[in-house]
Formats: C-alpha cells, structure tokens, sequence
C-alpha cells in the first residue's frame, strides 16, 4: 500500500485513547560498496519500509513498530502503542506533556547536486575499486587498503494528532579510505572520510576520491616512521573536524536537555559564562556557512522545524537541546532535535550539525604563538562523560616548537574536562569546514550527524608514552 | 503475530528457489522474526513502553563466480522477489572470485539451552516490573545514585538458514537483556559515568539488581576523583576493561579476513608465541550462557568450540566459508552478520581460561597502578597502538587503592602488552558474551595532571 500523510492522519483518527499520537513511515535504501585488495568484500543493497507510532497516554509513553503498512495492521500497531503506554503508566511518576508549537506540514528535501541515483551501480563500483587499486600503488610501503561507498537515501512522513504533516526526502552518500603501511611486523593505518548531505556531486567538492587516496596513503607512510609523542598537558591547535568532535563530544552531549534533567555538569548554567568568549558554538539541522552538512535534517521526528540553535554565545551559556517534551519542562520552545534513526526507533534528543563559528586567526598567526604544542589532525571516534570529561583522537600530531611545525608524531588522545578546556581557547581560525559527517554518533540508537569549525587553540592533555 | 520457524525455512526456500529460477548459479537465503517488548527508564523514572516486532530476509546468489547480495524487511512473494533481482543485478556488475561459494555442512545438532518455553509468556508488565526493580536497586544503594537511562528488554528471535546446496537450518532463541547507565552526584560534584548491564537466555537467571548495584557501587566510589603524577606501571584490567581494551584487537587479529588481506599483525604467526604463557582464550558458540550461543553460523555452518590461544600460542584464526576456502580448508562456523549484510567473520562467546590468583592478591603485588574499571578511548586493530581515559579508575600504591582518578590518560600498545601481562585472576565474570578475568599488565605509560 502506498503511504501517504493522508493515510496516517485517519489512522491517527482511531486513536481516541490517547492524549497524542504521531505515526512516522520510513522507506529507506541503503546501497554499500566495500573492497579491499582488489577484492569486492561488500557489494549490497538494504531496503527496509515501515511504520511507527508513538502515543501519550495518562502522561505515559508508548511506542509500537510494523513493516507492513496494510491498514488493519497499522491500526493494530496503534493499539499495541497505546497498551504499552498504559502498563508504562502503572509505574511511571512524572507526567509527561509536550511544548505547543508551530509544526512542519508539506514537503522537504535538501538541494542536491547531482542526485546519487543518476549515478550507475558500475561507476560506483569502478570508482571504489580504482581508487582502493591506487592507494596501494602510490608506495611500496602500502600492504593493504580498503576502500568504500554507503549511501542511505531515505522518505519519511511524519504526522501528529496536533498538526505536523511533513513528507521529507533525504540522501546522504559517504566514502571512507584506508591505507595500511607495514615494514618488519609493524602495521599503521590511516583513514580519510568524507560524508555529505546531497548528491555525488557534493560528496566529492572538496576533495576527489584520488585526493583522499593519495593523503591515506601518505599519511600511513609517514605515521610509520614517526615515533610516539610524550604524553603531556599542552597547547594544541585542533583541525576542523577535531573541532566539529570537541563541539559534538566536550559540550554537545551535556547540552541535551534529557542528560541535562539527569544531572550534567551544565545543568541551571543558562546565562553563565562557561566557555572564553571567542566561543560562539551551534547545533544546527541547517548547514550554516558551507552546505551539505552530512547531519542536516529540515524537520526533526516531531514534526518540528529543525532551525539553528545557539547554545554558547560569546562564552554564555544559551540554550540546551530540546525535544517538545524537554521544551515543556523548561518553558522554552523545542530547538528541533528529536530524532529517529528508523522507523523502529523512538524519537531522542540528538545533535545535527555542531559547530563552532570561525574567527579572525590564520593558522601560520596561530603557530608562531607557540613555544612548544602540538597540530592536531585528522579526527577519530571520541567520547563524553557525565563529568565533563571528554577524549576524543588525532590521527597525526605535528610537533610546534618556537613557533614553527617540526615534526609528525603517532596521533594521540586528546582528553579534559570540557568546561575548563573551552575556557583555555584563545585562537579561532577564519577558514570553516564540517569533517565529521561520514561518522555517526551513538545513543540507544545511531544518528547521522556532523561537526566542524575552523582551526582552534587550546590547552588540553595529551596522552603519549613517557 | 511471531512468524513461525516453519514459515521462515519456507521464505528461504522461495527465496532460494526463485533465484535459481531467475538465473543465479547458487543462492542462499538467511531470514529472521522477532517480537519484543522493552521499558526503558530515564532520569529515575520509567520512560516509555515498547513493542516492536522485525521480519527481513537476506538473498546472497552467485552469478559466473561473482556475489550479490540484497535484503528487505519484508517476507512477502513480491518483495522478495524484487531483492533477488537486485542481488543478481550486483552479481552481474561483479567480478568472478574463485572463492565464492556456499556451504555444504551436515545439520548441526541443536543447543538445547538457549530457548525458554516460559519466555514466551512473559508479559510486557514484567518488563516494566523488571526495569523498575534495576531503578529502585540502584537509588536505594545511595542517595546519590542518578540513573540517566536504562533499558529491559525481552525478545523471542527465530533465524533460518536455507542454501542451493541442500544446507537447512532454523532455530528459536529467547533473550532476556538489561542495562543501566548513570552516575552518582554530589553536591556540585558529578562522579564519571557507569554503564551495566547483563543477559541470559532463561527467566530464572535474570538478576538486574546484582547489575544495579554493580552500577551503583562503580559511580559511588568514583566521587571524590582526583588527578595524579604520570608515571609507567602497572594496569590491573577489570573484566569489563578487558573487553574494552584487549579484546577487539586480538578478535580483529584473529579474524582471517584481515589475515588475508594483511590488516592483522597476527598474520604468518600461526603456533607461534604472541602472549605470555597464562593466556588461553578459546571462542564457543556452544556456551550457552554466552549472548552469542547458537547451534549454527550466518551460512548454516555448525558451531564449535575453536582454541583461539593456548598458553600464548596462536593456535587458529576465525573462518567463514569464503576465507575457509582461500586457505584450503574447512569454516571454523564463524560466519557473522545478520540479514541486512552478507556473511562476515567474526567471534561469538570468548572465553579466557581463569588464572590461579585471586584478585585481592593481583591487587595486593602493586608497587604503583591503576585499577581500570573501564576505559574511554581509541584502540588501532591493526598496529595495536592504544591511547585512552581511565573511567572509575583507582590509583593503587602498594597494594592500597589511594584515590579515585579523573584526567588520567592511558597508552601502550596492545601486542606489546600481551607479553607484559603478569597475573591473570581465577575470579571471572560474564560480561554479556564474554567470560572474562581481570589482567594485570605491567609497563604502561600513564598521564595526568
């Protein structure tokens, strides 16, 4: 049966029961191309379709998913919602209610360039062989290289008993290449990454896949030689998609008004000075300042619209992350950032696109202001902790001494406690990227997401051997 | 309704069938149905209830030596066959690889412990009951306990199993899973987070308070925290912090993918030493109190109990069919994957063999250490290079745990490391799939202040 608002407004009528209801239908594909040594390790295609409702019933929860979309079987999934946030109810204390607010109705879609579904199977295919073939010829010294495509290209319609409406189409391609160095039992790796919300054209403006390549591999071979750094608390310059991750890991997590009641370390900081003034830092479903941030979403999975949320202004703490629950309980209105990542899954609190806004800096200006420090680039997965306390990794670490870059070194864990690190920024970079949008970030559930910034200098801590 | 085991060999079969049909040399068909109920808890209080029930099938075919695969979450005639025409649509812009087959195993013998009959009439009001119980467990340890989330959930899921070879299998199993994430506030101080939790196949061994309280005790004592001096010393690795650390690693080593395709430092090590000589790990989906305890593997294979290490010694890889066949030999049944991805390698149940001291005496021998309860932080598979935080870390100076760290940065390297372990303790504990001890390991440079 071909889903549309339409159909899920009269399934929702049935729902007398309930004091809300929101039906969300999800058909999404996801296409994945893997190879390694000139071998296809992964050459897929996943659809998955389906729907799920969740319902407020006597201020409880309760949330049922089907695959099939024939009406009496949606009508069934309803009640099954309805039953369970009635059991919910028995033991649940606090009420829930939800923030008033202007809803989502008609149709969404990002601009793409070039829309991925114009581009063959083959080209995808030969364009990921080639390029995993060419990382390993640029150098002896690469063994191995894996190289490969996802896509997920999703519609969704999302409709609620008070008023959202919304049919939203999104496609977001990333590409990811690893080039392994190895010399006398010793193995590195190096990884680049790209991810984009829009079409090929957009998944390759900054950097072509031969670009990529070619850096994998030259970073592999150099990280080989480099020794490792002494672990130490230092000055660090901290590339845009370091950036984007100390934006998403040291103060977004804290942000979202479900950890926020929990009891994070920002909680009743609304108006107080938390970070150096330089820092202006944004969760957004939009992509401000450079398009196609691999986290943008025009309407959250509440049906609200998904604007630019200014959480730090100029050091002040302005606003945590809601979704219209969250938004009730603090009087404020929802910022747009309950998200599911199927159909299956409940709506959370999650981040988009964060960033950090850009300053006046050139990094050579940033360098020379520092006796002894470290470059840090090239993001890998990182982590926060209830207390503030965040690690997130480099991949290469460029020893600064006396103002100039000296050597490579192994990449490193960068950690701190995100209130006392953000206060120690005392540089911002003009230049502005988003680089983290071929990663996903994980909370019950994952998220598309993305982050960026310009250079950044602060002080932090450093692991490294002593 | 739960769709039957007799409905999913049935999809496998059209699905094998029709693929033939429509030109594929060979086919495999993998499907799944599952039902479930989960209540969820956030900030102290219940949150949501949920009832979720999943279907899907993955369609694998060989067309003149080349893979596709395809999958919907759908088992329905048209559905189906619009997967198998997009697998062979893959497999026809693919390119011949020698090594692609699909098994020809025996039916395996079923586990006959990983099913429980009462599961199937536990009510979606005990999920909530059971995740109430794991929220009072924890608040009633101490005040100061906050539990930002938690989950109960309880799932029947049936797998089937159906190639052109003649492979055929199915199976039921019953998942009874917890967990309970937080930490413990006082005051203006908020303590590191912890995260619990636990599984079992059966009704009767649910035990969410022993996991609570398990939770609670860990974000208790890390108030109080405090950075210290950096140093090299020792590292006394909790269960949960050998699962963390040095478990994916030497799993990712042992994966003879990687091995094959030169993304494994263990490659051309096979017999020899590459861990002190206490270290025996073995990987068996046949204990069936593991998570990952199943009869069969993601291609129908058999599973059996594999020695992985044995007293340092590499003793096998992991194999699915395709690397079997590279190296001229038989799959170990460790295919991996479910039915939105081809068949994999990967691990199952691991269980290390427990060592002969007792973990007061492995934490009594420490000039200066810590005791990791968890770590936060970034492990290299392939050069084994680890950099990372402590979590609910404890400075330990002769044999006395002095205070809880915060800021504290560990690194090393794990291939290293497997030589510097120095004690391995005879108390182990079950961490989901994995049984474990706790590991001390000697010459580890910390960082702090």
């Amino acid at each position: 049966m071909q889903i549309s608002i339409d159909n899920l407004q009269k399934i929702l009528e049935k729902s007398i029961h309930s004091s809300y209801a929101e039906a969300r239908y999800q058909h999404r594909v996801r296409n994945e191309i893997v190879v390694g040594n000139g071998e296809v390790e992964e050459a897929k295609s996943t659809r998955i379709e389906g729907i799920g409702f969740r319902v407020l019933v006597n201020g409880a929860w309760g949330f049922s998913s089907t695959n099939t979309t024939i009406s009496k079987t949606m009508i069934d999934t309803l009640d099954d919602a309805v039953k369970m946030a009635k059991i919910s109810a028995t033991a649940q204390k606090k009420k829930s209610r939800l923030a008033e607010t202007k809803l989502s109705n008609g149709v969404f879609k990002p601009s793409i360039n070039d829309p991925l579904e114009d581009h063959s199977l083959e080209e995808k295919m030969t364009l990921v062989t080639k390029t995993e073939c060419d990382s390993r010829r640029y150098f002896d010294i690469i063994k191995a290289a894996t190289c490969s495509y996802r896509e997920i290209i999703d519609n969704k319609i999302i409709v609620t008993t008070d008023g959202a409406a919304a049919e939203i189409y999104y496609s977001k391609p990333e590409f990811r290449i690893t080039s392994i160095a190895a010399r006398n039992g010793e193995r590195v790796s190096a990884t680049e990454t790209v991810g984009v919300t829009g079409g090929w054209r957009d998944l390759f403006e900054k950097r072509s896949a031969e670009e990529m390549s070619r850096k994998a591999s030259e970073t592999a071979k150099k990280i080989l030689d480099a020794r490792h750094p002494k672990g130490e608390r230092s000055k660090v310059i901290l590339d845009s998609g370091m950036v984007g991750l100390i934006a998403h890991e040291a103060i977004g997590h804290t942000v979202e008004a479900d950890f926020v009641l929990s009891g994070s370390i920002v909680k009743d900081k609304i108006g107080e000075k938390i970070a150096s003034n330089l820092v202006t830092l944004v969760d957004s479903g939009l992509s401000e300042i450079v398009r196609g941030a691999a986290g943008t979403i025009l309407v959250d999975d509440e049906g609200v619209p998904a604007s630019k949320t200014v959480v730090i202004k100029k050091g002040i703490l302005e606003s945590y992350l809601h979704n219209r629950e969250t938004a009730a309980e603090f009087n404020v209105e929802p910022t747009g950032n309950a998200r599911a990542f199927e159909y299956s899954d409940e709506p959370l609190i999650r981040m988009r696109n964060t960033y950090i806004e850009p300053g006046d800096y050139e990094l050579d200006e940033m360098i020379q202001e520092i006796d002894h420090g470290y470059l840090l680039k090239g993001p890998r997965s990182g982590q926060a902790d209830a207390n503030g306390e965040f690690m997130f990794g480099a991949q290469e670490a460029f020893l600064i001494e006396n103002g100039e870059v000296r050597e490579l070194l192994k990449g490193v864990t960068v950690s701190g406690r995100a209130l006392d690190v953000l206060q120690t920024v005392d540089a911002l970079g003009k230049e502005f990227s988003y680089d983290i949008g071929a990663g996903y970030c994980g909370k019950k559930q994952l998220a598309k997401v993305d982050g960026g910034g310009p250079y950044l200098r602060c002080e932090s801590l450093i692991g490294g051997m002593q | 309704m739960k769709i039957s085991e007799n409905e999913l060999v049935e999809s496998c079969r059209l699905a094998v069938n029709t693929a033939i049909k429509k030109g594929a040399d060979s086919a495999e068909a993998y499907s799944v149905s599952s039902v479930e109920t989960e209540a969820s808890i956030e900030q102290n209080d219940v949150k949501l209830g949920k009832f979720h029930q999943r279907s899907g099938i993955g369609i694998r075919v060989i067309k003149n030596g080349a893979l596709g695969f395809s999958s919907v979450n759908m088992l329905s005639q048209e559905e189906i066959n619009e997967s198998i025409d997009a697998s062979i649509k893959i497999a026809s812009k693919g390119s011949y690889d020698q090594y692609n087959i699909f098994p020809n195993t025996k039916v395996p013998q079923k586990l006959s412990d990983i099913y429980d009959q009462e599961a199937h009439d536990f009510k979606p009001e005990n999920s909530v009951k059971n995740a109430v119980k794991m929220l009072k467990t924890a608040r009633r340890y101490d005040e100061r306990v906050t539990v930002d989330s938690g989950v109960f959930n309880n799932s029947l899921n049936s797998i089937a199993v159906v190639n052109s070879n003649g492979v055929e299998c199915v199976e039921t199993t019953s998942n009874f899973t917890w967990y309970i994430m937080g930490m413990a506030i006082d005051g203006k101080e908020v303590s590191s987070f912890d995260f619990q939790f636990g599984g079992s196949h059966h009704l009767k061994d649910i035990a969410v308070e022993d996991t609570a309280r398990n939770f609670a005790e860990n974000v208790v004592k890390s108030l109080g925290s405090k950075k210290c001096q950096p140093f090299k010393g020792t590292l006394i690795l909790s269960p949960h912090a050998v699962t963390e650390l040095i478990l994916p690693t030497l799993v990712n080593s042992v994966n003879s993918n990687n091995v094959q395709k030169g993304r494994s430092s263990f490659a051309g090590k096979m017999g020899n030493e590459i861990a002190c000589n206490e270290l025996t790990i073995t990987d068996d989906a046949t204990w069936s109190d593991g998570l990952s305890a199943s009869s069969f593997d993601r291609e129908g294979v058999p599973r059996k109990k594999l020695d992985i290490i044995d007293k340092g010694i590499l003793k096998s890889y992991l194999y699915n069919t395709y690397t079997a066949c590279r190296d001229k030999i038989n799959s170990t049944g460790h295919a991996s994957g479910d039915e939105e991805s081809s068949p994999g390698v990967g691990s199952t149940n691991i269980i290390f063999k427990e060592g002969k001291s007792s973990f007061e005496n492995i934490l009594s021998e420490v000039k200066k250490g810590i005791l990791v309860t968890r770590f936060s932080g970034n492990v290299n598979p392939v050069s084994g290079d680890f950099s990372g935080v402590v979590k609910g870390g404890h400075l330990i100076i002769s044999g006395e745990r002095i205070h809880p760290l915060s800021e504290t940065l560990i690194a090393g390297n794990i291939f290293e490391s497997l030589f510097e372990i120095s004690d391995i303790s005879k108390d182990r504990e079950k961490v989901f799939n994995i049984l474990a001890p706790y590991i001390r390991v000697e010459d580890i440079s910390v960082t702090s202040g």
